[in-house]
């Protein structure tokens, strides 16, 4: 049975120094479903992605309220270790960043870190999350070349392969596919769609369609605050508030 | 809602002004003028070094005068002028010949008191004009050549020349005439070294001092060495000082007695050639070295040194030179320098004792019988059998340089094997400078090696915690304070490491050794604790605090180490004096475990002070490149669970590899040209070792020290100048492998 606040954001806000980035959010997100995060350029979507595996503590002077529980256990347990947090979450980001090194060591490399060297290992890994990630065909030919040789599409899907090598529990992608094609684009929405049978899904779009084409759950942001809260046909279909459907019409910029 | 009226555009709106434009070519200008004038510079400075040492590496320049023809005898000496204009030939005769080295004119000058005797034998010693005579009945006397320079009102200059007639003295040994001879002027003390057709004898010649007059030259004593010596005697030589006295005998054995307080005693006997005995023995200048000649031209040299465990020198082969071919050696000692001119049958070479090189070779117009040297070092001749001379002009500025000088092995005087030395001045005109680069190119090496192996760990180690680990707050500190460090003037850091650190730290090497083990150690154990505390204690210092933790326990440590040293001084390093009793004294107790000296400034004050210089330099710019490592990458590691030390080991560190690789290149730059800390803070010796207690002369402190003192032009000052280059194509070859190096590992980590 999947549980309907895998992760349960729980009055939640945040601070960039005196700069309030968010505002009490509270949400639940059910497992394995796909739930999108929309609203305008700086309403802090993306901080509350990267708060999600505590991507924010990098930032000096960063400050939080609330708390956010993944599967029941809270983010800021002082007895949890960040590290082995963060490899319960994958993350992929806005812009493609694959390492200076081989396709292979790339998609490794989450393994590689948590002291994990089976050939025999690594090789299934590789060939299971390039799988997934619709790559392994392209690539399986140049494992052992560098990640720099592939083409800004396939090194995000390469970026997609690397999150989900360890299996993690959850997947957070931040906007994804902005820099890239419509190929492209279509490719990693139904890449999404798949990965939805084994991940959590929370990923952040400005392409309204995007939203409507591959996610479950829509939540509305803006300015901090949480809008609307849904799933993604009600909020395009029927939006309750009056921001949201400015929105999504395109009245808003 | 209205349109605002439109306004017509402005037709100017696509222009460029007149201004930017002007400035823009303006800059474009001067950054390209900027840029070629530093190109131009260093070329230029490249070019002046290489045109200050092109002349070491050039052999002598050679150019033959005319032959001036000469009827009559066989001559028995050559000499000349310290001009080199008026040269005499002299037959064993009552008159002696000047020739004009000019225009050949001949004047025969007649010799007063000569009328009746016999000559036999003749000698003659360059340096005081001094012909030396042997009789048939067995007395032997001399006359000096002098020349008084005239010089006219127009500047222009004549040669007169004068002979003084010296007492004559019997010798009272043997019988027969005399055979052979030699004269060493030493000044007060001199010897006449004669061998009659039996008898061999040693006369002492003391100058006393009249009460009015000149000082009269007076026999004070007669050595007979007949009875030293069993075979024929063919030749003797005797040394410019006269305490060397060599006699060779038929059997091929050549003796060595030294007159030494009124006294000649055998010292030694060698065969410089087997049962074959020398056809020639010449002393060089500085009366140290003897070149041996046999038939056949093959020639080496003896030189005094002393053995090792002994105290008295005695000759030793040092070089041998190609055979100079068939004919009659001749042989000529230049009389500045220890270069000297041989040959044999009509072929001429001019070779150089110390590096053992030809610095010049040529064809004779005749078979030369007689050659010497005038006294500047700038003209030689030639006398043939017939009495034909010709005159050499010499232009040979650097005889002692040559690539064996500068990089190879060489035997010099009185060393007891081939050494690198640098030894570039010494007391006395006959001194032989030592001009081997190789222990200052040791030395600056050696200084660098230390320098960076105290300096490169701490640097880097701290530029990737301070980019990696420390919080930023914290960083604004550091960064700043590492700069104020860079900017210490050298000058103050040598002052400081020779007065202070090498004094302090003299007695207290076993505290060091302690603190450089006990430091990184409990370091680490700390690091090991650390890991095992509970979460929640751990938290306290979380972010990049941990070191707050640390500083006290290496604090603590640091102070127990420093007051465990004179303990472990006690427990290892204790010295046994030589009557049996026990020092616990680093200091005595290094010398004596490794035979290698302990001084006190040496080249680990050299390596913390300069190691000091160069640590901001490397963190300053590993930090930079550190830290320009795009946060997407880090960020992007971190959320797949890499640790802290997991992203900077796999992420970090591989890209700003060729940062870090630079800043290291430019610490060593840093460290290879440091000149004012290696002065101030060694004692500038030039040693050939690698031991970190002795000190070191470096390449770049050596250039300071010694360019005031070296007069332009010299073959020292060139030398330094070498030494310039070395170090600059050290760093340049250094640089440019590294910048390859550097461009890989670039292309290797790049990012996009
Ligand atoms: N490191 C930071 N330091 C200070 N303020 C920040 C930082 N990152 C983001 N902010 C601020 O927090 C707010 C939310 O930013 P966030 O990046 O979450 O926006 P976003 O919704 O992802 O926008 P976009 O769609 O443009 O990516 C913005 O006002 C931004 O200026
Ligand atoms: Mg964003």
């Amino acid at each position: 049975m999947p549980r309907e606040d895998f992760i349960a954001v729980d009055h939640f806000s945040f601070f960039y120094g005196a700069k309030q980035a968010l505002f009490d959010i509270h949400m639940d997100i059910p497992e394995r479903q796909v739930t999108a995060l929309i609203g305008p350029s700086g309403c802090g979507k993306s901080t509350l992605l990267r708060n999600m595996n505590r991507m924010n503590d990098l930032i000096d002077g960063v400050r939080h309220a609330g708390d956010i529980r993944l599967n029941g256990s809270s983010l800021y347990d002082p007895k949890i270790e960040v590290i082995s947090l963060r490899k319960r979450v994958g993350m992929v980001f806005q812009k493609y960043n694959p390492f200076a090194k081989t396709i292979y060591e790339n998609v490794v490399f989450s393994l590689r870190v948590a002291g994990r060297n089976g050939r025999r290992e690594l090789d299934e890994v590789v060939e299971r999350s390039l799988r997934s990630a619709a790559l392994w065909e392209e690539v399986k030919d140049r494992l052992h070349e560098s990640a720099f040789g592939l083409s800004g599409g396939q090194q995000q899907r390469l970026c997609i392969a690397r999150a989900i090598a360890n299996q993690p529990e959850i997947l957070l992608m931040d906007e994804p596919c902005a820099a890239l094609d419509p190929t492209a684009t279509l490719k990693i929405e139904s890449l999404i769609r798949d990965l939805k049978e084994q991940f959590t899904i929370v990923i952040v779009t400005h392409n309204m369609e995007q939203a409507t084409r591959c996610s479950d759950r829509t939540a509305f942001l803006y300015m901090g605050r949480l809008i609307e809260y849904g799933s993604t046909r009600q909020i395009f279909e029927t939006p309750r508030q009056e921001e949201t459907e400015a929105y999504i019409s395109g009245r808003f910029s | 809602m209205s349109i605002p009226p439109q306004q017509a555009p402005d037709p100017k709106r696509f222009e460029v002004s007149k201004g930017t434009l002007l400035f823009d070519r303006l800059m474009t200008q001067v950054i390209r003028c900027g840029g070629i004038a530093v190109i131009l510079a260093v070329f230029g400075i490249f070019l002046f070094i290489v045109k200050e040492i092109v002349p070491l590496f050039s052999g002598a320049e050679v150019r033959p005068g005319e032959v001036r023809e000469q009827t009559g005898e066989r001559p028995q000496v050559l000499g000349v002028d310290e001009w080199g204009e008026r040269p005499f030939l002299y037959s064993g005769r009552d008159r002696i010949t000047f020739i004009s080295a000019t225009d050949g004119q001949r004047e025969e000058v007649e010799i007063p008191g000569l009328k009746d005797k016999v000559i036999t034998a003749t000698a003659y010693d360059p340096v005081n004009r001094r012909v030396a005579l042997g009789l048939d009945d067995g007395s032997v006397g001399s006359f000096i050549v002098a020349y008084q320079t005239e010089f006219a009102d127009d500047g222009s200059r004549t040669v007169k020349p004068e002979i003084t007639l010296e007492p004559w003295f019997q010798v009272s040994v043997g019988e027969g005439a005399v055979k052979a001879l030699a004269y060493g002027d030493g000044g007060a003390a001199r010897v006449l070294v004669v061998a009659r057709e039996k008898g061999l004898a040693v006369l002492r010649l003391a100058q006393k001092r009249a009460l009015v007059g000149k000082p009269k030259l007076a026999l004070a004593g007669t050595d007979d060495l007949t009875s030293q010596v069993n075979s024929e005697i063919l030749g003797v030589a005797a040394s410019q000082n006269g305490q060397a006295v060599l006699v060779a005998d038929a059997s091929g054995e050549v003796r060595y007695f030294q007159s030494d307080a009124g006294k000649v005693s055998l010292i030694e006997v060698f065969r410089p050639f087997g049962e074959e005995p020398p056809v020639r023995m010449d002393f060089l200048f500085g009366g140290v070295s003897v070149a041996m000649t046999r038939q056949g031209g093959e020639q080496k040299i003896f030189s005094l040194f002393r053995p090792e465990g002994s105290e008295i020198r005695v000759f030793g082969e040092t070089k041998s030179f190609d055979p100079l071919g068939s004919g009659t050696p001749v042989f000529a000692p230049n009389l500045r320098n220890k270069s000297f001119l041989t040959g044999a049958g009509g072929r001429l070479t001019l070779r150089h004792l110390t590096s053992g090189a030809t610095r010049w070779e040529g064809e004779a117009p005749f078979e030369p019988v007689l050659a010497t040297f005038d006294g500047k070092s700038e003209h030689f001749f030639i006398a043939a059998e017939d009495g034909r001379i010709q005159g050499y002009r010499l232009d040979d500025p650097h005889p002692e340089a040559g690539w064996r000088a500068f990089f190879g092995k060489v035997w010099y005087e009185g060393g007891s094997g081939p050494v690198y030395q640098w030894q570039s001045t010494g007391g006395t005109d006959d001194f032989e400078p030592k001009l081997s680069l190789i222990p200052l190119i040791v030395g600056s090496l050696k200084g660098t090696f230390y320098a960076l192996m105290f300096s490169v760990p701490i640097a880097l180690l701290a530029a990737i915690f301070s980019a990696s680990f420390l919080p930023h707050d914290m960083k604004r500190v550091v960064k700043p304070a590492m700069e104020i460090m860079a900017s210490l003037p050298s000058v103050v850091l040598g002052f400081l490491a020779g007065i202070w650190l090498a004094p302090m730290v003299e007695d207290k090497v076993p505290s060091i050794l302690l603190l450089c083990l006990s430091l990184p150690v409990s370091a680490l154990l700390v690091g090991v604790l650390w890991c095992r505390l509970p979460m929640k204690s751990r938290r306290l210092f979380e972010g990049g605090r941990e070191w707050l933790l640390l500083l006290p326990v290496l604090g603590v440590v640091a102070m127990v180490a420093w007051s465990l040293g004179p303990l472990l001084e006690k427990a290892l390093f204790v010295y046994r004096d030589p009557g049996g009793r026990e020092i616990a004294d680093f200091r005595l107790w290094w010398p004596q475990a490794t035979g290698l000296p302990f001084d006190q400034r040496n080249s680990m004050v050299v390596g913390f002070m300069m190691g000091f210089a160069v640590i901001p330099v490397i963190f300053t710019i590993a930090e930079d490149s550190l830290s320009n490592v795009p946060k997407t990458l880090t960020a992007a590691a971190a959320a797949l669970g890499a640790s802290r030390w997991q992203v900077v080991r796999s992420i970090i560190i591989p890209v700003a590899s060729p940062g870090i690789f630079s800043a290291l290149m430019i610490g060593f730059g840093r460290a290879v040209g440091e000149t004012m800390i290696v002065v101030m803070a060694t004692g500038n010796t030039p040693v050939t070792s690698w031991n970190i207690f002795s000190g070191m002369r470096t390449l770049s402190a050596n250039i300071a020290v010694e360019l005031p003192e070296a007069a332009p032009g010299s073959t020292h000052y060139r030398t330094l100048f070498l030494g310039a280059l070395v170090l600059f194509m050290l760093t340049f070859t250094l640089n440019s492998m590294a910048e390859i190096l550097r461009q890989r590992l670039r292309e290797k980590n790049k990012i996009v």
